[in-house]
């Protein structure tokens, strides 16, 4: 189990534990059915952040798995008597169905989990706006389907006489599991990698990340929660119609999520708790100004004005809700993080040194063309790059540069031509297979997962590269990579925090960690200055000396560029126009024409790295 | 939630919020003892989210009416003391609420206007044998589905559909086209009732239209309706704003002159602004205030407690409710919930403000009187009142 799970759970789970119990012991049924509902709540919402929360994407359709979930085991836990006057049109198997409640919710979960999963196959896909809009047509549709399905569900009448079995002790111990459940997944390794693709999911997909297969395992567990709170509610109510698992319900749990913070377990947790406590105030305030001031009840919507209030008083100060990104323990317990920041000697040493590996196999591209429209961004371009060898790519603003190095890693596909790896085509392969081929990039603009720790930064990538290493080797090698670009004392920073050239170092540790055979730099001098690059260019020799990596390096710094390569390809309106060692490049009447002539005969060297260039 | 508040005052007094404190603490001395001779009634209601259209016109009606009873001396001496709850229109909220009226030792409890609420909150009456009645659920089934405590006030979606039934084939109508929406039970069960009542006098229902709320477009069902053989001589609908305006004008642009029977839902101001596409339309409601009514004389007290003119009847059945509950109340001669359930099941000929009202042999649904209006120029017409043969009620 990751480090913070079980602390974390805890922090969260036994103050409500406390309070709840205490409650149950010691007042009365109405203020225990408003702590039961609590509890209830809390697990739809744990559920709707389970996948909000992780992916980073918005879903209204998790209302509509509690409502499903509610239905079934509602129809199976009706007693026989009264489905028969409520539900006289149910099939005969079904009329007589009389399981108890677990079985009941057993198999609600069970229904509404597989059909959430098929689901999930298109929906996961999507990012972003597009998959919220998707859940929400989910939940319309499902909506409707509940309606329709007359003779099952009532349609749009309420199903009545659901036994109301589900008390504080039940309710409390879902809620628990619910958290630990959520906190598990948060933390797991998919979780991580999840994470980081809700932070930069191309950046995600370059470390060999699969985004949707890891939004649809979200998706899956979520919709199962969300299954288990809808089950609970149904027996907690008593009664319900479809409407009561609509827009209602779906925005009373974003209020939640909204108040406690979208991506945390914390912050679901803290939400429904605030916004308990919230409702219940201003209800009796409401009740004693009404009762005390007024002849008759003269104010109402307290609690709605308070509610609003609360949302946007969080919007305003706090954008990403109370807990924002951090778990309760982070916030509790900040010391404990130092002191771990420090015991962390044995990263200093670095990753095991692999020189061996220089000289076997390559990257080879050939003839690889790239339309944007009508314009040939890469028109043709061939290079090569054996693992041992730098490779510098240089050319004019424009001359396709990264969208070749796109075209390689598999962020962009390729219209013709081919890209071989160790003799093995790849040109087709989507840009988290190459990944997993040990191929690295970075970016031209720095990409990090901004709101993950740095170590995490390093661990998503370990994660996602293929073979699973045990948690306690997983860590060591991601401070050994970062050790490698000098950065180990910042692991648990988050990434968002570094200093600029901090944060390119990161990146390259990023991409380092799985041990790649070949890495795609993208600009890694960019905003450096000479001092940076310098030492840039020291620890990018090394790794070549250390770990026979073959690297491809795009720079403006032509001055970097020259000292580093053994060789260098010169492109220019998406086509090579020289190839030799970087003496020879210099030398080329094309290339100077191209592209150093003109700069030249304005007395620079060194082309200084541009603003503003967008050919990704 | 006393508790919470005293918590609250002290977390607050420990704050220096100087003003909540303040106000709280003025709270705290005024709650003094109750007055001896005292009935309490509850109303958990949704005065907030999408019931407090209905609920809080019946609040006004309800708060009337104790007024004119407490002003009268009270119940056989004892004052009525209404205790306000608002469930924001929520189901789980709706049951808690209850609870705390039970726990605050009510007599009877009024309920939310819809089914859901008024289950949740009916059956922690019904455990506590206080006796509820939801202020304006239609649905006929609602007693029966909670237990022999809860009773229905507001005239019920069945009794409705005989109404319009009966006066459609007085009128000589022999085939009728329904439109319904299973989006809400009122959208889809009353025109049912309707079908099924028509049938059983004789009637024809030659096709059945169905619609979305909110859909807009009605040009599949008037070209359906167009086409039928042989033609309706009538429609029925319980459809409501948007959706009858919409309907009703395509219907009429397309031609078709069919005689329209709507119900209460369609008793608003846009109705009547619609113009010569609804001239004819009948509906059903809860009354008609004519001249010398009971219910002229209520809208009369009404704009004098008020300062405003009624503009809902469902503030006349709130009020009707209550009176009901006083009628119970002072039937059984005792504030004990079960007395009271037994007498309210025997109440007869209750004088209301929409006419009477009776619930002995009733199961718990009243009858009462419906109202048949006809838009004519722009205003509301009588058409009559009508109490159905109770035996040409559907079954629920």
């Amino acid at each position: 189990m990751p480090a913070g799970v079980l602390s974390g759970s805890a922090l969260l789970f036994l103050p409500i534990a406390a309070v709840s119990l205490a409650v149950w012991q010691t007042l009365g049924a109405a203020p225990q059915g408003t702590v039961t509902h609590f509890l209830i709540l809390t697990v739809a919402v744990l559920a709707f952040s389970t996948f909000t929360g992780n992916s980073g994407i918005l879903s209204f359709g998790h209302a509509a798995f509690m409502g499903l979930a509610a239905h079934i085991a509602g129809v199976l836990t009706i007693p026989i008597q009264q489905r028969a006057i409520f539900l006289p049109d149910l099939p005969p198997w079904l009329a007589t169905a009389d399981p108890p409640l677990a079985v009941a919710g057993l198999v609600a979960v069970a229904v509404v989990t597989a059909l959430a999963f098929l689901v999930g196959i298109p929906i996961s896909r999507l990012g972003g706006a597009q998959a919220a809009i998707a859940t929400l047509g989910l939940l319309i549709v499902v909506y409707g389907a509940i309606v329709g399905g007359r003779d099952f569900t009532r349609g749009s009448q309420a199903l009545i006489g659901v036994p109301k079995t589900v008390d504080i002790p039940i309710a409390l111990a879902f809620a628990g599991a619910a958290i630990l459940l959520a906190r598990l997944f948060r933390d797991s390794l998919p979780g991580l990698e999840l994470r980081a693709a809700r932070e930069d999911e191309a950046a995600a997909a370059a470390i060999g990340v699969d985004a949707p297969r890891r939004r649809l395992l979200a998706w899956t567990v979520s919709a199962a929660l969300a299954a288990v709170a809808g089950v609970l509610l149904a027996h907690y109510l008593g009664v319900f119609s479809p409407r009561e698992f609509y827009f209602q319900l779906t925005f009373a749990v974003l209020v939640m999520l909204i108040v406690g913070g979208m991506v945390s377990v914390s912050g679901a947790v803290a939400g429904a708790v605030l916004v308990t406590i919230l409702i219940e105030a201003l209800r009796s305030v409401e009740e004693e100004v009404n009762s005390r001031f007024f002849d008759q009840p003269a104010v109402f919507g307290l609690t709605d004005i308070g509610l609003s209030l609360a949302v946007l008083a969080v919007l305003f100060w706090r954008r990403n809700g109370l807990f924002g990104h951090w778990e309760i323990e982070e916030v509790v317990a900040p010391l404990l993080r130092r002191r771990r920041t420090t015991t962390t000697p044995p990263a200093a040493a670095g990753l095991p040194a692999q020189p061996h590996r220089a000289g076997r196999g390559a990257l080879k591209v050939e003839g690889v063309v790239r339309l944007f429209g009508g314009l040939r961004a890469v028109d043709g371009a061939s290079l090569s790059l054996r693992s041992g060898e730098i490779v510098g790519l240089i050319g004019p603003n424009g001359s396709g540069k990264t969208t070749l190095l796109g075209c390689i890693s598999g962020a962009l596909a390729s219209q013709r031509g081919r890209v071989e790896l160790d003799g093995h085509d790849v040109t087709r392969l989507p840009a988290h297979r190459i990944a997993r081929r040990r191929v690295g990039r970075t970016f031209q603009n720095v990409r990090l997962f901004d709101n993950l720790t740095c170590l995490d930064n390093v661990k998503a990538a370990l994660a996602a590269s293929g073979p699973r290493l045990a948690p306690a080797a997983m860590e060591r090698r991601a401070l050994a990579a970062m050790a490698e670009l000098g950065i180990a004392d910042h692991a648990w920073r988050r990434a968002g925090t570094l200093a600029y050239g901090l944060q390119r170092r990161l990146e390259i540790a990023r991409a380092l960690a799985p041990g790649p055979r070949y890495l795609l730099l993208d600009e890694p001098a960019a905003g450096m200055n000479e001092t940076e690059s310098d030492e840039l260019l020291a620890i990018l020799a090394g790794l070549r000396e250390r770990h026979g990596l073959g690297l491809l390096v795009v720079d403006h710094d032509l001055r970097l560029v020259m000292r580093l390569c053994d060789r260098v390809t010169v492109l220019n309106k998406g086509q090579v126009i020289a190839e030799g060692t970087p003496g020879e490049v210099e030398a080329d009447p094309g290339v100077i024409e191209a592209y150093l002539g003109r700069r030249r005969a304005h007395g620079r060297t060194a082309i200084p790295s541009n603003q503003g260039e967008k050919e990704r | 939630m006393r508790h919470l508040f005293t918590t609250l005052a002290a977390f607050c007094g420990k704050r220096r919020s100087a003003v909540a404190a303040a106000v709280l603490a003025s709270a705290m001395l005024a709650a003094g003892p109750g007055h001896a001779q005292q009935v309490k009634i509850g109303y958990a209601g949704g005065f907030t989210g999408y019931l407090a259209p209905y609920d809080q016109p019946s609040l006004k009606g309800v708060l009337l009416a104790i007024d004119e009873i407490n002003a009268a001396g009270g119940i056989g001496g004892m004052e009525i003391q209404l205790l306000v709850k608002d469930t924001r229109s929520d189901t789980a909220q709706a049951a808690t609420v209850a609870q705390e009226l039970v726990d605050e030792g009510v007599s009877a409890m009024i309920v939310s206007c819809d089914v859901d609420p008024a289950v949740a909150s009916g059956v922690i009456a019904q455990a506590a044998q206080i006796p509820a009645a939801s202020s304006c659920a239609s649905t006929p089934t609602l007693p029966a589905a909670v237990g022999p405590y809860m009773f229905s006030n507001y005239t019920a979606d069945n009794l409705q559909g005989a109404v319009l039934a009966q006066y459609a084939r007085q009128q000589g109508y022999a085939n009728a086209y329904i439109l319904l929406s299973r989006d809400t039970p009122y959208t889809e069960k009353l025109p049912e009732y309707f079908g099924q009542a028509f049938q059983a006098m004789g009637g024809q229902v030659v096709a059945v239209g169905e619609y979305t709320m909110g859909q807009q477009d009605f040009s599949a069902e008037v070209t359906n309706i167009k086409g039928l053989d042989p033609q309706p001589d009538v429609i029925q609908t319980s459809a409501y704003e948007p959706d009858f305006p919409a309907f009703i004008k395509q219907l009429r642009a397309a031609g078709i002159a069919t005689p329209v029977l709507g119900s209460d839902g369609i008793d608003s101001p846009t109705t009547f602004g619609l113009g010569d596409v609804a001239e004819g339309v009948v509906f059903s409601n809860a009354g008609f205030a004519s001249p010398g009514s009971p219910l002229e004389a209520y809208e009369m007290a009404y704009e004098a407690k008020y300062g405003e003119p009624n503009d809902t009847v469902f503030t006349a059945t709130g009020y009707d409710l209550m009176k009901v509950i006083a009628a119970a109340i002072s039937a059984a001669n005792s504030s004990d919930g079960a007395a009271i359930r037994d007498a309210w099941d025997n109440l007869e000929d209750v004088p209301v403000a929409t006419g009477t009202i009776t619930y002995k042999g009733q199961n718990r649904v009243p009858v009462r009187v419906v109202a048949l209006n006809r838009v004519s120029g722009g205003m509301r017409e009588h058409v009559g009142d009508f109490s159905p043969n109770p035996s040409a009620i559907p079954a629920p």
